[in-house]
């Protein structure tokens, strides 16, 4: 299981919370997210990803799934429009 | 389960909205509304859980853990809450019908966004939502039926 930072710049509020999502989904995965001093919510969740409340330029902690994975999701919410 | 409109103005179908994430249903199914550029109570399409309130959308989760997401308007993030005035509360129970919010969709037009609204069925997949309105619709109405 891999283990990742990243920093969300446009925060996940619902337009990239739910392009984050789709991601995960679509990578068949289960990857956890949420901050470093928080408790994680299943990243496959929108309503939990939206619950979780992440301004811009957050910092975040990824858990799951493989590197490779982890990396992409990372360089998607550092791209956020 | 049925939701109800927040807004009165014209339903039209998601793929009009003017963001590809809402109107290629990425976010989730549903519609969206066209709302009357006066300012208008906003109400809660369901009743639930107010999970989150933002100035510029609210998530509602019912009590069989549907969840409805409505967003005033697009891109509407940037006016940091100038276009809306909060009435309930992050976190409590809220009837359908009920106010969330005072909008003003004519601060939005004047911002040069789209006040258009999405009300997305979160985490279903399309084939659950049915009779959709489309048209004029009064807040408080019928706007579809999540099965």
């Amino acid at each position: 299981m891999g283990i990742r930072a990243a920093i969300s710049k446009a925060g996940l509020h619902a337009r990239p919370a739910a392009v984050f999502v789709k991601a995960v989904l679509d990578s068949g995965a289960t990857v956890h997210v949420g901050r470093r001093d928080g408790a994680p919510v299943d990243a496959r969740s929108i309503v939990s990803v939206l619950a979780l409340d992440i301004q811009p330029g957050e910092r975040l902690v990824l858990t799951g799934g493989d590197e490779e994975l982890l990396d992409r999701l990372a360089a998607l919410l550092e791209a956020d429009q | 389960m049925v939701v109800t409109a927040p807004l009165s103005g014209i339903a039209v179908p998601l793929h009009k909205v003017p963001d590809p994430v809402f109107a290629k249903a990425i976010v989730g199914p549903g519609v969206a509304i066209t709302p009357n550029a006066e300012e208008q109570l906003v109400l809660a399409p369901i009743s639930g859980r107010l999970i989150k309130l933002k100035a510029h959308a609210f998530v509602i989760t019912g009590p069989d853990g549907h969840s409805i997401l409505v967003h005033l308007g697009i891109d509407t993030v940037q006016l940091n809450g100038s276009d809306s005035e909060l009435i309930a509360t992050e976190g409590q129970l809220i009837a359908a019908g009920e106010p969330v919010a005072r909008w003003h969709p004519e601060r939005v037009i004047a911002a040069g966004l789209s006040p258009v609204c999405p009300v997305i069925a979160l985490e279903a997949s399309p084939e659950v939502i049915s009779t959709i309105a489309e048209g004029p619709v009064v807040a408080g109405a019928d706007l579809f039926t999540w099965e």
